[in-house]
Protein backbone atom coordinates (compact mmCIF):
# COMPACT_ATOMS: atom_id res chain seq x y z
CA UNK A 1 0.00 0.00 0.00
CA UNK A 2 1.48 3.39 -1.34
CA UNK A 3 2.08 6.16 1.85
CA UNK A 4 -0.82 7.92 0.01
CA UNK A 5 -3.35 5.23 0.37
CA UNK A 6 -2.67 4.53 3.96
CA UNK A 7 -3.03 7.96 4.62
CA UNK A 8 -6.60 8.40 3.56
CA UNK A 9 -7.21 5.18 5.14
CA UNK A 10 -6.15 6.63 8.46
CA UNK A 11 -7.79 9.82 7.36
CA UNK A 12 -11.34 7.74 6.79
CA UNK A 13 -11.14 5.91 10.00
CA UNK A 14 -10.77 9.31 11.98
CA UNK A 15 -14.05 10.76 10.17
CA UNK A 16 -15.26 7.49 10.20
CA UNK A 17 -15.07 7.93 14.65
CA UNK A 18 -16.18 11.86 14.73
CA UNK A 19 -18.98 10.81 12.93
CA UNK A 20 -19.99 8.18 15.44
CA UNK A 21 -18.97 9.98 18.58
CA UNK A 22 -21.30 12.99 20.13
CA UNK A 23 -19.84 16.23 20.43
CA UNK A 24 -18.55 16.02 24.57
CA UNK A 25 -16.22 13.18 23.63
CA UNK A 26 -15.52 13.25 19.74
CA UNK A 27 -11.62 14.58 20.51
CA UNK A 28 -11.18 11.39 23.00
CA UNK A 29 -12.45 9.29 20.76
CA UNK A 30 -9.86 10.71 18.13
CA UNK A 31 -7.18 10.97 20.61
CA UNK A 32 -8.05 7.30 21.68
CA UNK A 33 -7.74 6.02 18.12
CA UNK A 34 -4.69 7.91 17.34
CA UNK A 35 -3.21 6.35 20.05
CA UNK A 36 -4.00 2.63 19.93
CA UNK A 37 -2.60 2.63 16.45
CA UNK A 38 0.81 3.82 17.38
CA UNK A 39 1.25 2.01 20.75
CA UNK A 40 0.42 -1.29 18.73
CA UNK A 41 4.41 -1.77 17.56
CA UNK A 42 5.17 -0.95 21.57
CA UNK A 43 2.22 -3.24 23.03
CA UNK A 44 3.35 -5.80 20.15
CA UNK A 45 7.16 -5.96 21.64
CA UNK A 46 6.11 -6.08 25.23
CA UNK A 47 3.57 -9.14 24.63
CA UNK A 48 6.98 -10.88 22.60
CA UNK A 49 9.32 -10.11 25.97
CA UNK A 50 6.41 -11.27 28.23
CA UNK A 51 6.19 -14.30 26.16
CA UNK A 52 9.51 -15.11 26.17
CA UNK A 53 10.02 -14.49 29.71
CA UNK A 54 8.00 -17.49 30.17
CA UNK A 55 9.97 -19.46 27.48
CA UNK A 56 6.63 -19.51 25.62
CA UNK A 57 7.13 -20.08 21.63
CA UNK A 58 4.84 -18.17 19.52
CA UNK A 59 3.37 -17.70 16.41
CA UNK A 60 0.27 -16.15 14.50
CA UNK A 61 -1.32 -17.57 11.31
CA UNK A 62 -2.72 -14.74 9.14
CA UNK A 63 -4.85 -15.50 5.90
CA UNK A 64 -7.58 -15.27 3.86
CA UNK A 65 -10.71 -16.63 5.02
CA UNK A 66 -11.20 -20.06 4.66
CA UNK A 67 -7.42 -20.79 3.41
CA UNK A 68 -7.27 -23.51 6.34
CA UNK A 69 -5.69 -21.40 8.94
CA UNK A 70 -7.71 -23.40 11.69
CA UNK A 71 -7.39 -26.69 9.71
CA UNK A 72 -3.29 -26.36 10.19
CA UNK A 73 -3.75 -25.67 13.58
CA UNK A 74 -5.70 -28.70 14.47
CA UNK A 75 -2.79 -30.60 12.61
CA UNK A 76 0.03 -28.95 14.32
CA UNK A 77 -1.72 -29.40 17.05
CA UNK A 78 -2.04 -32.99 17.42
CA UNK A 79 1.26 -33.84 16.27
CA UNK A 80 2.86 -31.45 19.22
CA UNK A 81 0.50 -31.65 21.85
CA UNK A 82 2.51 -34.79 23.30
CA UNK A 83 5.45 -32.25 23.26
CA UNK A 84 4.67 -28.71 24.52
CA UNK A 85 1.27 -27.44 26.71
CA UNK A 86 -0.43 -25.03 23.84
CA UNK A 87 -2.57 -22.24 24.13
CA UNK A 88 -4.88 -21.36 21.05
CA UNK A 89 -6.26 -17.89 20.51
CA UNK A 90 -8.73 -17.74 18.09
CA UNK A 91 -9.59 -14.24 16.62
CA UNK A 92 -13.15 -14.10 14.84
CA UNK A 93 -16.03 -11.84 14.00
CA UNK A 94 -18.35 -14.10 15.76
CA UNK A 95 -18.84 -17.70 17.08
CA UNK A 96 -16.76 -19.98 19.02
CA UNK A 97 -16.19 -22.52 16.28
CA UNK A 98 -12.80 -22.39 15.61
CA UNK A 99 -11.84 -22.49 19.31
CA UNK A 100 -14.37 -25.64 19.64
CA UNK A 101 -12.75 -27.29 16.73
CA UNK A 102 -9.32 -26.93 18.77
CA UNK A 103 -9.91 -27.83 21.72
CA UNK A 104 -11.03 -31.34 20.99
CA UNK A 105 -7.54 -31.56 20.13
CA UNK A 106 -5.61 -31.47 23.51
CA UNK A 107 -5.65 -27.98 23.65
CA UNK A 108 -6.88 -24.99 25.32
CA UNK A 109 -8.62 -22.37 22.70
CA UNK A 110 -9.71 -18.89 23.51
CA UNK A 111 -12.17 -17.29 21.20
CA UNK A 112 -11.72 -13.60 20.66
CA UNK A 113 -15.00 -12.58 18.95
CA UNK A 114 -14.01 -8.78 17.38
CA UNK A 115 -16.90 -7.41 16.06
CA UNK A 116 -16.65 -5.28 13.66
CA UNK A 117 -13.38 -4.96 13.43
CA UNK A 118 -11.39 -6.74 10.96
CA UNK A 119 -8.11 -8.00 12.35
CA UNK A 120 -6.82 -8.75 16.08
CA UNK A 121 -4.62 -5.97 17.74
CA UNK A 122 -1.69 -6.46 20.41
CA UNK A 123 -4.01 -5.27 23.02
CA UNK A 124 -6.56 -8.40 22.67
CA UNK A 125 -3.63 -10.28 23.09
CA UNK A 126 -2.28 -8.25 26.03
CA UNK A 127 -5.37 -8.87 27.68
CA UNK A 128 -5.16 -12.35 27.60
CA UNK A 129 -2.14 -13.07 28.51
CA UNK A 130 -2.00 -11.03 30.58
CA UNK A 131 -4.96 -12.52 32.56
CA UNK A 132 -3.14 -16.43 32.10
CA UNK A 133 -0.97 -17.58 34.55
CA UNK A 134 1.98 -18.36 31.63
CA UNK A 135 3.62 -20.81 33.59
CA UNK A 136 1.21 -22.92 31.94
CA UNK A 137 2.30 -23.10 28.74
CA UNK A 138 5.23 -23.65 26.18
CA UNK A 139 3.18 -23.04 23.20
CA UNK A 140 0.83 -19.68 21.76
CA UNK A 141 -0.48 -20.31 18.37
CA UNK A 142 -2.78 -17.31 17.30
CA UNK A 143 -4.90 -17.10 14.63
CA UNK A 144 -6.02 -13.84 13.38
CA UNK A 145 -9.44 -13.09 11.79
CA UNK A 146 -9.87 -14.38 8.21
CA UNK A 147 -8.26 -11.52 6.19
CA UNK A 148 -5.58 -10.84 3.87
CA UNK A 149 -5.57 -7.28 4.38
CA UNK A 150 -6.48 -5.89 7.96
CA UNK A 151 -3.86 -7.89 9.94
CA UNK A 152 -1.21 -6.47 8.11
CA UNK A 153 -1.98 -3.18 10.31
CA UNK A 154 -1.21 -4.90 13.54
CA UNK A 155 1.49 -6.67 14.94
CA UNK A 156 0.85 -8.99 17.75
CA UNK A 157 4.05 -9.93 19.12
CA UNK A 158 4.44 -13.61 18.36
CA UNK A 159 8.30 -15.13 17.42
CA UNK A 160 6.89 -16.19 14.05
CA UNK A 161 4.45 -14.83 11.53
CA UNK A 162 3.09 -17.44 8.97
CA UNK A 163 0.56 -16.22 6.00
CA UNK A 164 -1.91 -18.61 4.40
CA UNK A 165 -3.50 -18.80 1.18
CA UNK A 166 -4.66 -21.65 -0.82
CA UNK A 167 -5.02 -22.84 -4.16
CA UNK A 168 -7.99 -22.50 -3.88
CA UNK A 169 -7.76 -18.49 -3.85
CA UNK A 170 -5.89 -18.45 -7.50
CA UNK A 171 -2.70 -18.06 -8.32
CA UNK A 172 -2.73 -14.53 -8.49
CA UNK A 173 -3.45 -14.07 -4.25
CA UNK A 174 -0.01 -13.69 -3.50
CA UNK A 175 0.41 -10.92 -6.19
CA UNK A 176 -2.56 -9.19 -5.31
CA UNK A 177 -1.70 -9.30 -1.37
CA UNK A 178 1.85 -8.38 -0.62
CA UNK A 179 1.53 -6.62 2.24
CA UNK A 180 1.48 -9.57 4.71
CA UNK A 181 3.84 -11.52 2.76
CA UNK A 182 6.24 -8.54 3.46
CA UNK A 183 5.76 -8.57 7.50
CA UNK A 184 5.41 -12.50 7.55
CA UNK A 185 8.44 -15.15 8.22
CA UNK A 186 6.65 -18.28 6.30
CA UNK A 187 4.13 -18.41 3.83
CA UNK A 188 2.17 -21.36 3.03
CA UNK A 189 0.55 -22.36 0.26
CA UNK A 190 -2.49 -24.73 1.54
CA UNK A 191 -5.09 -27.16 0.22
CA UNK A 192 -1.96 -28.45 -2.62
CA UNK A 193 -4.11 -31.15 -2.86
CA UNK A 194 -6.51 -29.54 -5.07
CA UNK A 195 -3.95 -27.79 -6.99
CA UNK A 196 -4.05 -30.27 -9.99
CA UNK A 197 -7.70 -30.64 -10.82
CA UNK A 198 -7.95 -26.79 -10.34
CA UNK A 199 -5.31 -26.05 -12.37
CA UNK A 200 -3.97 -23.26 -10.00
CA UNK A 201 -0.19 -22.64 -11.00
CA UNK A 202 1.38 -23.24 -8.10
CA UNK A 203 4.99 -22.10 -9.39
CA UNK A 204 3.78 -19.01 -9.62
CA UNK A 205 2.73 -18.45 -6.20
CA UNK A 206 6.13 -19.36 -5.07
CA UNK A 207 7.68 -17.09 -6.90
CA UNK A 208 5.66 -14.60 -6.43
CA UNK A 209 5.90 -15.08 -2.52
CA UNK A 210 10.07 -15.10 -2.79
CA UNK A 211 9.72 -12.15 -5.09
CA UNK A 212 7.67 -9.99 -2.58
CA UNK A 213 10.02 -11.00 0.36
CA UNK A 214 13.17 -13.20 -0.61
CA UNK A 215 13.73 -13.93 3.26
CA UNK A 216 10.23 -15.91 3.72
CA UNK A 217 10.18 -19.39 3.92
CA UNK A 218 7.58 -20.98 1.50
CA UNK A 219 6.20 -24.37 1.91
CA UNK A 220 3.06 -25.90 0.22
CA UNK A 221 0.53 -28.07 2.43
CA UNK A 222 -2.27 -29.73 2.86
CA UNK A 223 -4.20 -30.01 6.07
CA UNK A 224 -6.51 -32.30 4.74
CA UNK A 225 -4.32 -35.28 3.26
CA UNK A 226 -1.22 -33.84 6.21
CA UNK A 227 1.58 -33.37 3.52
CA UNK A 228 4.08 -31.44 4.70
CA UNK A 229 2.92 -30.43 7.84
CA UNK A 230 6.08 -32.29 9.33
CA UNK A 231 7.87 -30.04 7.20
CA UNK A 232 5.93 -26.86 8.51
CA UNK A 233 6.75 -28.02 12.11
CA UNK A 234 10.42 -28.40 11.26
CA UNK A 235 10.32 -24.39 9.41
CA UNK A 236 9.07 -23.30 12.83
CA UNK A 237 11.55 -24.95 14.49
CA UNK A 238 9.03 -26.58 17.27
CA UNK B 1 -26.19 -23.77 38.83
CA UNK B 2 -23.44 -22.94 40.78
CA UNK B 3 -22.10 -19.76 39.30
CA UNK B 4 -25.78 -18.48 39.87
CA UNK B 5 -25.95 -19.66 43.30
CA UNK B 6 -22.40 -17.92 44.19
CA UNK B 7 -23.53 -14.74 42.40
CA UNK B 8 -26.40 -14.53 44.86
CA UNK B 9 -24.22 -14.92 47.95
CA UNK B 10 -21.90 -12.16 46.45
CA UNK B 11 -25.16 -10.09 45.80
CA UNK B 12 -26.33 -10.43 49.38
CA UNK B 13 -22.73 -9.91 50.73
CA UNK B 14 -23.07 -6.97 49.07
CA UNK B 15 -25.98 -5.57 50.25
CA UNK B 16 -25.41 -6.29 54.13
CA UNK B 17 -24.65 -2.91 55.71
CA UNK B 18 -21.06 -3.32 56.91
CA UNK B 19 -19.47 -4.58 53.97
CA UNK B 20 -16.72 -7.50 54.46
CA UNK B 21 -14.53 -6.57 51.97
CA UNK B 22 -12.41 -9.18 52.32
CA UNK B 23 -14.77 -11.79 51.82
CA UNK B 24 -16.28 -10.04 48.70
CA UNK B 25 -13.22 -10.31 47.13
CA UNK B 26 -12.40 -13.90 47.38
CA UNK B 27 -15.78 -14.06 46.12
CA UNK B 28 -15.29 -12.41 43.24
CA UNK B 29 -11.97 -13.69 42.52
CA UNK B 30 -13.58 -17.08 42.59
CA UNK B 31 -16.42 -16.64 40.40
CA UNK B 32 -14.35 -15.35 37.47
CA UNK B 33 -11.62 -17.56 37.63
CA UNK B 34 -13.42 -20.23 37.91
CA UNK B 35 -16.87 -20.46 37.22
CA UNK B 36 -17.38 -18.25 34.20
CA UNK B 37 -16.32 -20.12 31.26
CA UNK B 38 -16.84 -19.73 27.56
CA UNK B 39 -18.86 -17.36 25.63
CA UNK B 40 -22.35 -16.97 26.32
CA UNK B 41 -23.53 -13.74 24.61
CA UNK B 42 -26.42 -15.38 22.43
CA UNK B 43 -29.33 -12.44 23.94
CA UNK B 44 -27.53 -9.05 23.53
CA UNK B 45 -28.93 -5.99 21.85
CA UNK B 46 -26.45 -4.30 19.92
CA UNK B 47 -24.03 -4.39 17.50
CA UNK B 48 -21.10 -6.50 16.90
CA UNK B 49 -18.56 -5.36 19.99
CA UNK B 50 -15.46 -6.98 20.88
CA UNK B 51 -15.92 -10.53 23.42
CA UNK B 52 -12.84 -11.85 24.55
CA UNK B 53 -13.73 -15.15 26.56
CA UNK B 54 -14.90 -15.99 29.14
CA UNK B 55 -18.13 -13.81 28.81
CA UNK B 56 -21.43 -14.74 30.05
CA UNK B 57 -24.01 -12.33 29.84
CA UNK B 58 -27.54 -12.03 31.28
CA UNK B 59 -30.58 -11.94 28.72
CA UNK B 60 -31.47 -8.48 27.01
CA UNK B 61 -28.02 -6.39 28.14
CA UNK B 62 -27.85 -3.35 26.28
CA UNK B 63 -23.99 -2.80 24.50
CA UNK B 64 -23.58 0.27 22.19
CA UNK B 65 -20.96 0.73 19.95
CA UNK B 66 -16.96 0.18 20.02
CA UNK B 67 -17.29 -1.73 22.98
CA UNK B 68 -14.58 -4.17 24.19
CA UNK B 69 -15.96 -6.88 26.83
CA UNK B 70 -13.39 -9.42 28.67
CA UNK B 71 -11.99 -11.71 29.66
CA UNK B 72 -13.75 -12.79 33.09
CA UNK B 73 -16.71 -10.80 32.58
CA UNK B 74 -20.30 -11.37 33.90
CA UNK B 75 -22.75 -8.69 33.03
CA UNK B 76 -26.91 -9.49 34.50
CA UNK B 77 -29.98 -9.25 32.83
CA UNK B 78 -30.73 -5.64 31.44
CA UNK B 79 -27.96 -3.96 31.86
CA UNK B 80 -27.43 -1.36 29.57
CA UNK B 81 -23.72 -0.65 28.61
CA UNK B 82 -23.12 2.70 26.51
CA UNK B 83 -20.04 3.24 23.91
CA UNK B 84 -16.55 2.65 24.00
CA UNK B 85 -16.88 0.88 27.20
CA UNK B 86 -13.68 -1.89 27.79
CA UNK B 87 -14.63 -4.03 30.60
CA UNK B 88 -12.42 -7.15 31.90
CA UNK B 89 -12.14 -9.35 35.06
CA UNK B 90 -15.66 -7.60 36.10
CA UNK B 91 -19.22 -8.73 37.59
CA UNK B 92 -21.87 -6.34 36.78
CA UNK B 93 -25.23 -7.37 38.64
CA UNK B 94 -28.42 -6.51 37.07
CA UNK B 95 -30.53 -3.87 35.42
CA UNK B 96 -27.13 -1.28 35.66
CA UNK B 97 -26.83 1.47 33.23
CA UNK B 98 -23.04 2.93 32.77
CA UNK B 99 -22.11 6.24 30.44
CA UNK B 100 -19.92 6.10 27.69
CA UNK B 101 -16.34 5.78 27.94
CA UNK B 102 -16.15 3.52 31.00
CA UNK B 103 -12.80 1.93 31.43
CA UNK B 104 -13.40 -1.28 34.30
CA UNK B 105 -11.12 -3.55 35.58
CA UNK B 106 -11.60 -5.97 38.49
CA UNK B 107 -14.78 -4.14 39.94
CA UNK B 108 -18.24 -5.08 40.64
CA UNK B 109 -21.76 -2.84 39.71
CA UNK B 110 -24.19 -3.69 42.04
CA UNK B 111 -27.75 -4.57 40.75
CA UNK B 112 -30.18 -1.49 39.80
CA UNK B 113 -27.12 1.33 39.90
CA UNK B 114 -27.64 3.73 37.31
CA UNK B 115 -24.27 5.38 36.54
CA UNK B 116 -25.64 8.31 34.62
CA UNK B 117 -22.14 10.23 33.10
CA UNK B 118 -19.63 9.69 30.75
CA UNK B 119 -15.62 8.78 31.20
CA UNK B 120 -14.88 7.04 33.55
CA UNK B 121 -11.88 4.88 34.92
CA UNK B 122 -11.59 3.17 38.14
CA UNK B 123 -10.03 -0.68 39.20
CA UNK B 124 -10.53 -2.84 42.45
CA UNK B 125 -13.67 -0.95 42.76
CA UNK B 126 -17.28 -1.15 44.19
CA UNK B 127 -19.77 0.93 42.25
CA UNK B 128 -22.89 1.46 43.84
CA UNK B 129 -26.11 3.78 43.64
CA UNK B 130 -27.89 6.44 41.07
CA UNK B 131 -25.37 9.16 40.23
CA UNK B 132 -25.61 12.03 38.08
CA UNK B 133 -21.92 12.55 37.63
CA UNK B 134 -18.87 10.73 38.98
CA UNK B 135 -18.89 13.01 42.67
CA UNK B 136 -22.23 11.58 43.61
CA UNK B 137 -21.09 8.04 42.88
CA UNK B 138 -21.00 5.86 45.92
CA UNK B 139 -17.61 4.47 45.24
CA UNK B 140 -15.81 1.23 47.64
CA UNK B 141 -12.25 1.00 46.89
CA UNK B 142 -10.88 -2.79 47.48
CA UNK B 143 -7.62 -3.42 48.62
N1 LIG C 1 -9.05 -30.07 0.29
C1 LIG C 1 -8.60 -29.38 1.33
N2 LIG C 1 -9.48 -28.75 2.12
C2 LIG C 1 -8.98 -28.03 3.16
C3 LIG C 1 -7.59 -27.95 3.44
N3 LIG C 1 -7.41 -27.16 4.53
C4 LIG C 1 -8.65 -26.77 4.92
N4 LIG C 1 -9.59 -27.31 4.10
C5 LIG C 1 -11.05 -27.10 4.19
O1 LIG C 1 -11.32 -25.74 3.91
C6 LIG C 1 -12.39 -25.24 4.72
C7 LIG C 1 -11.94 -24.02 5.54
O2 LIG C 1 -10.92 -24.43 6.43
P1 LIG C 1 -10.66 -23.67 7.81
O3 LIG C 1 -9.57 -24.36 8.50
O4 LIG C 1 -11.93 -23.45 8.52
O5 LIG C 1 -10.16 -22.26 7.24
P2 LIG C 1 -9.80 -20.94 8.05
O6 LIG C 1 -8.71 -20.26 7.32
O7 LIG C 1 -9.59 -21.24 9.48
O8 LIG C 1 -11.17 -20.11 7.89
P3 LIG C 1 -11.68 -18.82 8.73
O9 LIG C 1 -11.24 -18.99 10.13
O10 LIG C 1 -13.16 -18.88 8.55
O11 LIG C 1 -11.08 -17.65 8.04
C8 LIG C 1 -12.82 -26.41 5.58
O12 LIG C 1 -13.91 -27.03 5.00
C9 LIG C 1 -11.60 -27.32 5.58
O13 LIG C 1 -11.93 -28.66 5.78
C10 LIG C 1 -6.70 -28.65 2.56
O14 LIG C 1 -5.47 -28.62 2.72
N5 LIG C 1 -7.26 -29.34 1.53
MG1 LIG D 1 -10.47 -20.48 11.19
Amino acid sequence: MSEKRKKDIQRIKELESINLATDDIRDLVVQTKMKVAKDNEQLARQNNEELKEHNIKSVDIVGAIGAGKTALIEKIVEILSEKYRILVICGDITTRVDADRIQAHNAESIQINTGRECALNAYHIHKIIENKDLDDYDLLFIENVGNLICPSEFTLGTDTRITVVSTTEGEWVIEKHPMLFKMSQVAVINKIDLAERLGTNVQKMLKDAKEINPNIKVITTSAKTGKNIDKLIDILEL
Amino acid sequence: MRMKELLKQLEQLLNEKDLDLLKIQELKTEILKNHIKGLKIENYIGDYPTFMEPVILGDSVKIGDDVLIGPKVYIGTDSVIEDYAEISNSIIFDNVKIGKNFKLDSCIIINNSKLNFDNFSSKNCILKGIAESEEELEIIRER
